[in-house]
């Protein structure tokens, strides 16, 4: 918009975040989250059946079908979004700060400059154990919202992350 | 009592040791009191006195045994820059926070304390620890002791990091603003009384449950009553409930007022705001400028005809005790808001910079969620009453009514340094911010926002976040990167 640089002096060359030149996240993270799925859909249907063999009277077919069809679309979305969202899910190092993307319908970017990080984690979840990928999670004093976590990054990668952002809070203390 | 040495473990006053008994008591209440209530109804079982006195002589002696173990645990003392906090018989806790990383010390009184004459003393930090943090009964020379060696060794740290030639200390407390019983009679009338009615609505309710539990049958009897009365009536009857409902309202406000804000003062001294007030539960809040992170101000219909606004000073919270970090000043004028909006941001220059509106497109979010999506769901069950029709059409119109206030109370004005972000709908709520004390930004966008080249932007600080909603995405993108450039050139610390 032309209006806005009236009220804002934006000095010139302000670096941009490209959302292209995001790293990727590890491809088996993607399987971890096949799996997420695939533990979801037995929940459902084990939580379905269950309610079948314990409700007594008998359900009209044409609600049995509505059901059915509802719990197929919710599966059938979630793997959609899944494989499509992935690609889209991305992290930046810059020089000042660590951004993070994410999401297909609800596209999120989340950007925390170094000199405002609290303290860094590493993670490893049950299953990224067994593929071999950890998640690295950084807080700010700004409380869950401001807080910002990258998953599926393999494990010497997160390590490095995780040294080469605690040197740089260290150089702002 | 002149020398009171910190540096070794103390224990609480000796009269900490009423507070801590009573406290523990009011907690077995608090927990058992719905046991007791059936117990007593049950009348079989109130039959055996013998037994009764036995079981409460034994959980007085355990009270009592719990106080007493609980101060002899209970120590706190300053050690190489460092508060110490031990507590805990079963298990025991050592609290160990630098001095630099302490908040603020706050000092509260109820009426226990009041009456013991001792105070609590609260010890805020940026930390999980916050709420752990607190002596319940100190002596009152004792308190200021330990309240002036915590602030001092603060207000030294501070200067000996910024001393830029501000050589002119006032040390003399300023009153800035003082609030009168027409204040608060104004302030409990402004109240929004639509709020207050749901928490008693709620709270009616709890009750109601829990006694229908105990009287199950005469409930039923008592409500069938009540559904024959209802649908007896007529139009004026129910007027008659809405006006009784809302002199309730107004009362419940005003009496919740006069407790909280009776003899309201806040005071300046040097770089700190002071805040007093309470009726019962006396509370004393410091709140050191550099600490707020956020100012917001607010007013509705009936404020804005007394003229008053509802001022709160946003701190850096850690998550769990956010509501009891709030410091706020109702019932500021004018001239009050202006003053301190020139203390904490300086002079203000946002005052003629553009406002930008969140775009239209978000009205027609908003109607769909607040006006379509409810209808739409309440349809399959109404349907076949014609009522409903009118009834839907005129939610339809009101809620766009309402979306349309929305809309127009959102807009933001942003210059090099500060951010002033409006948003409402009956009442209007302003917030400001210095952008170096952001702490993280985020983008958000879906993919209808997409289509139409619009974005969302949340600016997370150490108190919360502002959400900019529906404004054009190069713009958004334009105030996201400037955001990040002027937070990562700040040397400035955010607290």
């Amino acid at each position: 918009m032309e209006n806005f640089s009236n009220s804002i002096i934006i000095p010139e060359d302000l670096p941009e975040i490209e959302t292209k030149t995001f790293d990727l996240l590890d491809k088996k993270y993607l399987k971890i989250l096949f799996l997420w799925i695939i533990i979801f859909i037995l929940f459902l249907t084990g939580a379905f059946t269950t309610f079948l063999i314990l409700f007594d009277e008998k359900i009209p077919t044409s609600i049995l079908i509505i059901i059915i069809s509802i719990l197929a679309l919710i599966i059938a979305y979630s793997i959609l979004i899944t494989v499509f969202g992935f690609p889209k899910k991305g992290y930046l190092v810059r020089e000042k700060d660590l951004s993070y993307q994410k999401g297909l319908i609800y596209y999120k970017l989340i950007t925390v400059p170094f000199n405002r990080i609290q303290h860094v984690e590493v993670n490893q979840g049950i299953l990224a154990k067994i593929f071999k990928l950890s998640s690295v999670k950084v807080y700010t004093a700004g409380g869950n919202a401001s807080d910002l976590s990258i998953p599926g990054l393999p494990v010497e990668i997160a390590q490095n992350l995780k040294s080469f952002l605690s040197a740089k809070i260290s150089e702002h203390e | 009592m002149n020398n009171i040495d910190l540096t070794k473990p103390s224990r609480q006053s000796i009269k900490g040791l009423i507070f801590i008994f009573f406290q523990s008591i009011r907690q077995a209440v608090r927990m058992f009191w719905a046991l007791v209530v059936v117990l007593v109804i049950q009348k079989n079982l109130m039959d055996n006195k013998l037994i009764i006195g036995i079981s409460l002589l034994a959980i007085l002696a355990l009270l009592i045994v719990h106080s007493v173990l609980f101060y002899l645990n209970f120590f706190f003392y300053v050690e190489k820059g460092e508060f110490i906090l031990k507590k805990g018989y079963l298990r025991k806790k050592i609290l160990t926070i630098p001095i630099d990383r302490i908040q603020s010390v706050n000092t509260k009184q109820n009426l226990i304390q009041q009456m013991l004459d001792v105070v609590a003393l609260e010890i805020d930090t940026a930390g999980t620890a916050g709420k752990e943090l607190k002596i319940h009964a100190l002596e009152k020379p004792f308190a200021n002791a330990l309240h002036d060696l915590l602030s001092k060794e603060k207000t030294v740290n501070i200067s000996s990091e910024e001393q830029k030639g501000n050589t002119i200390i006032d040390t003399k407390e300023k009153l800035i603003l003082k609030l009168t019983p027409i204040d608060l009679l104004k302030i409990g009338i402004s109240q929004n009384h639509f709020r207050t009615g749901l928490i008693i609505l709620a709270f009616g309710f709890q009750i109601f449950n829990q006694v229908q539990d105990v009287f199950e049958e005469k409930a039923e009897e008592y409500s069938n009553e009540f559904v024959l009365f209802m649908s007896n009536s007529n139009w004026a009857l129910i007027t008659f409930l809405l006006v009784f409902f809302l002199v309730i309202s107004i009362g419940f406000s005003l009496f919740r007022t006069l407790l909280k804000y009776y003899d309201f003062k806040l005071l300046k001294k040097e770089e700190t705001y002071l805040v007093e007030s309470g009726l019962i539960n006396k509370r004393n809040v410091i709140v050191p400028h550099n600490k707020i992170q956020e100012l917001n101000w607010e007013t509705g219909p009936i404020k804005r005809q007394f003229g008053i606004y509802n001022l709160v000073f946003k701190q850096a919270v850690s998550g769990q005790n956010a509501k009891a970090k709030l410091v706020d000043a109702p019932g500021c004028l004018t001239q009050h808001l202006e003053l301190l909006k020139t203390d904490l941001f300086g002079e203000d220059k946002l005052l003629e910079t553009k406002r930008f509106y969140s775009n239209n497109y978000y009205f027609r979010r908003l109607w769909i969620l607040y006006g379509w999506l409810p209808m739409i769901l309440a349809t399959p069950f109404f349907y076949s009453e014609w009522l409903f029709y009118g009834g839907a059409f005129f939610w339809l119109l009101a809620s766009a009514g309402y979306c349309y206030l929305i809309l127009k109370k959102h807009y933001f004005k942003i210059n090099n340094d500060q951010i002033r972000i409006s948003s409402g709908a009956i009442s209007h709520k302003w917030k400001q911010m210095e952008l170096y004390k952001i702490q993280s930004v985020e983008f958000r966008q879906t993919i209808f926002q997409k289509r139409r080249s619009l974005a969302s932007l949340s600016l997370m600080n150490a108190s919360g976040s502002m959400t900019i909603p529906y404004i054009d995405e190069k713009m958004a993108k334009q105030i996201y990167d400037y955001l990040l450039y002027r937070t990562e050139i700040s040397e400035k610390r955010w607290m």
